[in-house]
């Protein structure tokens, strides 16, 4: 923050305005959440409707999971762009098991167990060879993206019927599905790991100086290692419950959530911690951005325009992250 | 391992060339047709695309930096040229619009990353997202063929020049054209210089923002050269045009780079002959698209891994005990 | 007070260079214990030593009696022994409290712990009550003024409850005189608490206001070590020890002819916490030096007259003519070639040629119609300049990165002759140079001096006495005269060691 020659007579007011727009960088999400809900329910009433908040509810739920391992991730300093293609590769794989009959649980666990693998390649090639992240998640997304499209033979596989997966994604209490529940809690859970424990503490420390924390004595690698697994295993759950959401396994699905998990990332960083990716930021930011995309369609606005506001929103994100490294690095 | 790096370009010549002649066999052996003239022709006109498109990468890699928008600048390039020559646009200005979108898409990514200091995977991003966008404009969407038999954009694909067909003459052309400024010229080693040490280059007098901001608009614009032949030869412009560059590109660039110990237009071409080598045989054994994916993303894999030093110094070390100091 | 520490017979040689020769050192409990000596007299050679990073060729270490092995940082960390570096490595965003107790935030490590940070707030508090000081460890370390951030260091090195020996490696250099008064503070903390601490400086008042004992240190051995007492009341001249004896014929003789044309003239040229009212003249067919250690703003001084920095105020003028320099790039086009401190960094690029290395800072000059590079031309006058600069191999063709340090060093003089500048600045000019190459630079430098204006700029008090034709002292950031700028060898070392006028 910066300093400014005060008088003792308006000291007071002018610590008052610091406060005050340090509350606002603090929570401005979380208002600007608050606000768009308002703003589109007042708009257009059927935004308010019980069926339309369960929707976005529930895809915001998704998209969240998603996103969860690529927050620690950056927030770490490194990038993963395969996830979207794991969450694919996850999602054809479980529409082809339970298509060829071999029932839900078999395909579930399949599933899952390709999340693990293509997260222990990512991991192995950049945590412990060191091999440059952007370009081997690039390569990695790519191969799962590729072995999506070719279990289905270039098309999707319908689903005749969504098995307990997808019984349990229509569980509601009320207007709350119950995947939401479960996702809140998960993200509860992940923001104790992220401020409580030493995970938490030394992957935002590995992002500002590596040298201080393998100094320190702190396995750097293997924490790596772990993020990266983390985020293979949370995009394959995600694409699990995809493939009960849609009734389908459709192997392009991952290409509308990759700029989204960035934006959100990235945008979720504004909140709580003066623009580094935290959770209950990325929650937030999915929220938003699934109530910005609903609104504008109820708004009758164009795939055209709603795709202009997602990378609208991702140079926003942009913007935060530089100004938060500015604002820290403003010493120098 | 570390022999690699440093290895005669004899030798790198040669594993090329062996590299080629194993794929050419393998694929003629499961497709007799493979090396008719026939598909000769149809081999270098698919490398036309991706080879402008890796030329242009790789300005970007040689001054060590990234560029992932573009595939959505191709799209929004494509577009702007389909609506050109829907419109009645010669067919010289609607080519000139769309390569200047490219150009001045790239010249905006670099100023951005050069001079606003912006980080580039992000940034790319998210250009390449908005460019995305942006190509829904002219049509929401839709797919643009108007005017385009008329206004003569085929014959870019289907026309010859001294029996080439002229698609690779562009290729050509682009090629010698960089060849000559990143190896021939004062300019070129301005690019090396400022990829490699940056600091270095500044003390020696480089404007090395300028640099940077030129290879990204280069980027640019060759992206959207590639995405004209696209729509040459496919004869629609479609907003989904630049999805197919991205991955053949890298791994163009990078599998040239692993062969020739760093990334040039040679290497890239290399890299790209290999590459279309490979996809035109898939192509031939009817081997559906995403299998081809996959292998060119198993490629760059590979290829990453023997460029980077890291991973040949470990290696190395395995076979060789390094004393105590 | 009992011996703590107690090294004998240590011995470290690094290829043909002998780093230390049976060198003994003893290091009593609660002792503050400077080590002087000039660059490459084997201070911190011993101090990588004691912290595990170096092995010893020969000798023993002993703590409190028991014979040690200091086989790696950790080793070293588990007999007691913590060093804080010059320029720590902190995190900026945590606060000290964090930095502190970064990886140990728990009783035992790993990626699962609880981080109860009331819990180390307390420690916190402990330590502090340890060691009274006056610092709010709840602040953000990169928010921190330098100081602060040196103690937030020192603590983290002290976090660990066993530590008996504490290094320190010229921790004053960034820190104002004001701050180095709390620093000493907790030195002295430290010492009633019975942490012995080895002091690494430059600065010679800063021995005798803190430390009980020095050792001087040179070309390798052990020369003295005194109590603060003794070397106040003895006579003897403690610039005089750390100095070797009179060089060989390596230096060419001085300019015998009156220096020509002003080239360049700095008035009070100032860049707050760097460097303040520098002001000098460099003559055409002239030597000057500039002498100032870790510190001292001479490589800042450098980097502003280059362009890299801009002056906060002052004035620079070329010719006659002021200037502004905006960037490197203006300099060069001014005629001002800089050949900087760090080579590998700053001045080559590693894995290119000779050619393309040389004709870097003047590729208008190697090309022609517009930019096509002139191959053959260039490779010539490369050729030419090979011979001038007596390059070893002359090979043009191999990559910079295979040539030894006084030839990497000669490439760059190279790259700067091609550009035919009226003004060469040298930073460190000989740093990981032999003895022979040195020679040929010195005389380089000496050749170069005829049609333009060199300025040497370096910690090696022996270098800008045997090179320079005129020199100049700078400490702590301001220029110390020096008797008519032609000052002796200790003259001119005092100056930049203590400031003082000699």
């Amino acid at each position: 923050m910066t300093d400014f020659p005060m008088t003792t007579t308006d000291s007071a007011s002018a610590r008052w305005t610091a406060d005050l727009k340090s509350f606002f960088l603090r929570y401005g999400l979380f208002l600007l959440l608050v606000l768009v809900i308002l703003a589109f329910a007042w708009l257009r009433p059927s935004f308010g409707s019980a069926g339309n908040i369960n929707d976005m509810l529930r895809s915001a739920s998704i998209a969240a999971l998603m996103f969860v391992g690529l927050t620690w991730i950056i927030a770490a300093g490194e990038i993963d762009v395969s996830f979207m293609s794991v969450a694919a590769l996850a999602n054809m794989v479980v529409a082809a098991l339970v298509a060829s009959g071999h029932g839900w649980a078999l395909a579930c666990l399949a599933g899952l167990a390709v999340g693990v693998i293509f997260g222990l390649v990512n991991g192995l090639l950049v945590a412990i060879f060191r091999l440059p992240a952007l370009v081997i998640t690039i390569a990695t997304g790519g191969l799962a993206g590729s072995v999506a499209a070719a279990i289905g033979l270039g098309t999707s596989i319908s689903l005749p019927s969504t098995g307990f997966v997808g019984a349990l994604l229509h569980v509601n209490f009320g207007v709350v599905p119950l995947l939401t529940v479960i996702v809140a809690l998960l993200y509860a859970g992940a923001w104790f790991v992220q401020e409580r424990l030493t995970f938490g503490h030394y992957l935002y420390a590995l992002e500002q100086n590596r040298a201080a924390v393998v100094e320190a004595g702190v396995p750097v690698n293997r924490l790596l290692l772990m993020l990266y697994i983390l985020s293979g295993v949370v995009s394959s759950i995600a694409g699990i419950l995809l493939t009960a959401d849609l009734s389908s396994g459709q192997p392009y699905i991952g290409s509308s959530y990759f700029i989204d998990g960035l934006t959100s990332v990235l945008l979720g960083g504004m909140a709580l911690k003066f623009g580094k990716p935290n959770v209950i930021g990325t929650l937030t930011a999915v929220l938003l951005l699934a109530a910005l995309l609903s609104g504008a369609a109820l708004l009758g606005w164009t795939d055209a325009q709603r795709q202009i506001v997602r990378g609208a929103l991702l140079l926003c994100g942009v913007a935060v992250v530089v100004w938060a490294r500015r604002k820290t690095r403003a010493h120098i | 391992m570390m022999a690699l790096k440093s290895s005669p370009l004899t030798l790198r010549l040669l594993a090329f060339v062996l590299l080629l002649g194993v794929i050419a066999a393998v694929f003629q052996s499961f497709a007799p047709a493979y090396l008719s003239e026939n598909n000769l022709h149809a081999l270098l006109r698919h490398m036309s695309v991706n080879g402008l498109t890796a030329i242009g990468l790789t300005f970007v890699i040689v001054v060590r930096h990234f560029d992932l928008s573009f595939p959505g600048v191709a799209s929004l390039g494509a577009m702007t040229l389909g609506w050109l020559l829907a419109n009645d646009y010669s067919l010289a200005e609607s080519v000139a619009g769309g390569i200047g979108i490219g150009l001045l898409a790239g010249l905006i990514n670099g100023s951005v990353i050069s001079y606003l200091r912006l980080p580039d995977i992000v940034t790319t991003i998210a250009t390449g997202g908005v460019a995305v966008g942006l190509s829904y404009f002219y049509s929401n969407g839709t797919s643009l063929s108007e005017n385009f038999f008329m206004s003569g954009i085929l014959d870019l694909n289907d026309s010859k020049f001294l029996s080439l067909d002229m698609p690779v003459v562009i290729l050509l052309g682009a090629a010698i054209v960089a060849f000559i400024v990143l190896h021939c010229t004062r300019f070129g080693r301005a690019f090396y210089a400022t990829g490699e040490n940056r600091r270095s280059a500044l003390f020696s007098g480089i404007r090395v923002k300028a640099y940077v901001l030129t290879a990204f608009g280069l980027c640019g614009a060759l992206a959207c050269l590639a995405i004209t032949l696209l729509v040459a030869s496919s004869g629609a412009a479609n907003v989904t045009a630049g999805n197919q560059l991205m991955m053949p590109a890298f791994a163009a660039v990078y599998l040239g780079a692993a062969l020739f110990g760093a990334p040039s237009i040679p290497a890239t071409l290399a890299g790209t002959l290999l590459m279309s080598a490979m996809l035109n045989g898939f192509t031939l054994l009817a081997i559906p698209y995403y299998y081809s994916d996959a292998i060119v993303s198993t490629v760059l894999i590979l290829a990453i891994g023997i460029f980077d030093p890291k991973l040949t110094t470990l290696v190395g070390g395995l076979f060789s005990r390094k004393p105590a100091r | 007070m009992a011996a703590i520490l107690d090294m004998k017979g240590i011995e470290k040689q690094f290829g043909v260079v002998k780093a230390l020769d049976n060198v003994d050192f003893s290091l009593e409990a609660g002792e503050i214990h400077a080590l002087l000596g000039i660059n490459g007299a084997g201070k911190s050679t011993l101090i990588k030593i004691l912290s595990g990073v170096y092995s010893k060729d020969a000798g023993t270490v002993t703590i409190a009696g028991k014979t040690v092995e200091l086989g790696s940082p950790a080793a070293a960390i588990a007999c007691g022994i913590a060093s804080v570096q010059q320029h720590p490595e902190l995190v900026d965003d945590f606060t000290g409290v964090e930095n502190i107790f970064l990886g140990q935030e728990a009783k035992q490590a790993g990626l699962g712990r609880r981080v109860d940070r009331k819990a180390l707030k307390r420690q916190a508090e402990q330590l502090l009550k340890r060691f009274p000081i006056e610092i709010d460890l709840e602040q953000r370390v990169g928010e921190m003024p330098a100081v602060d951030r040196e103690i937030v260091a020192i603590l983290h090195a002290l976090s660990r409850e066993h530590i008996r020996i504490l290094i320190l490696d010229e921790p004053t250099s960034t820190l104002t005189e004001r701050e180095k008064t709390s620093l000493f503070a907790l030195m002295r903390q430290l010492k009633s608490a019975g942490i012995a601490i080895i002091y690494i400086t430059h600065r010679l008042e800063e021995v005798f206001e803190i430390g009980d004992r020095f050792t001087v240190f040179r070309a390798g051995k052990r020369v003295t070590t005194l109590t603060c007492r003794e070397g106040r009341a003895s006579q003897v001249s403690i610039p005089e020890l750390m100095l070797d004896e009179k060089p060989g014929d390596i230096f060419p003789p001085k300019a015998k002819n009156a220096a020509g044309e002003a080239l360049l003239e700095v008035r009070g040229l100032d860049r707050p916490g760097l460097f303040s009212d520098v002001s000098f003249t460099l003559r055409r067919g002239e030597i000057l030096g500039i002498f100032g250690l870790v510190g001292s703003g001479a490589d800042e001084l450098s980097k502003a007259l280059f362009g890299v920095i801009r002056p906060a105020a002052g004035t620079i003028t070329l010719k006659g003519k002021p200037v502004t320099l905006r960037d490197p790039h203006d300099a060069l086009r001014k005629g001002i070639f800089l050949v900087p401190g760090d080579r590998r960094t700053e001045g080559l690029t590693l894995s290119r040629d000779v050619i393309f290395n040389m004709t870097l800072a003047h590729l208008g000059k190697a090309s022609v119609l517009g930019g096509l590079f002139r191959f053959a031309s260039s490779r010539k006058t490369s050729a030419e300049l090979a011979k001038r600069v007596a390059l070893h191999p002359m090979t043009l063709d191999r990559p910079v990165s295979a040539f030894s340090g006084g030839n990497q060093q000669k490439i760059v003089i190279a790259k700067g002759l091609y550009r035919d500048s009226d003004i060469y600045i040298f930073v460190e000019p000989t740093v990981g140079v032999d003895i022979g190459a040195r020679a040929t630079l010195y005389a380089l430098m000496r050749e170069l001096s005829a049609h333009a204006g060199v300025l040497v700029i370096s910690s090696d008090c022996d270098e800008v006495h045997g090179v320079a034709d005129r020199m100049i002292a700078l400490y702590k950031g301001r220029p110390v005269t020096v008797p008519d700028q032609r000052p002796s060898r200790d003259q001119l070392l005092s100056a930049g060691i203590m400031g003082a006028r000699a």
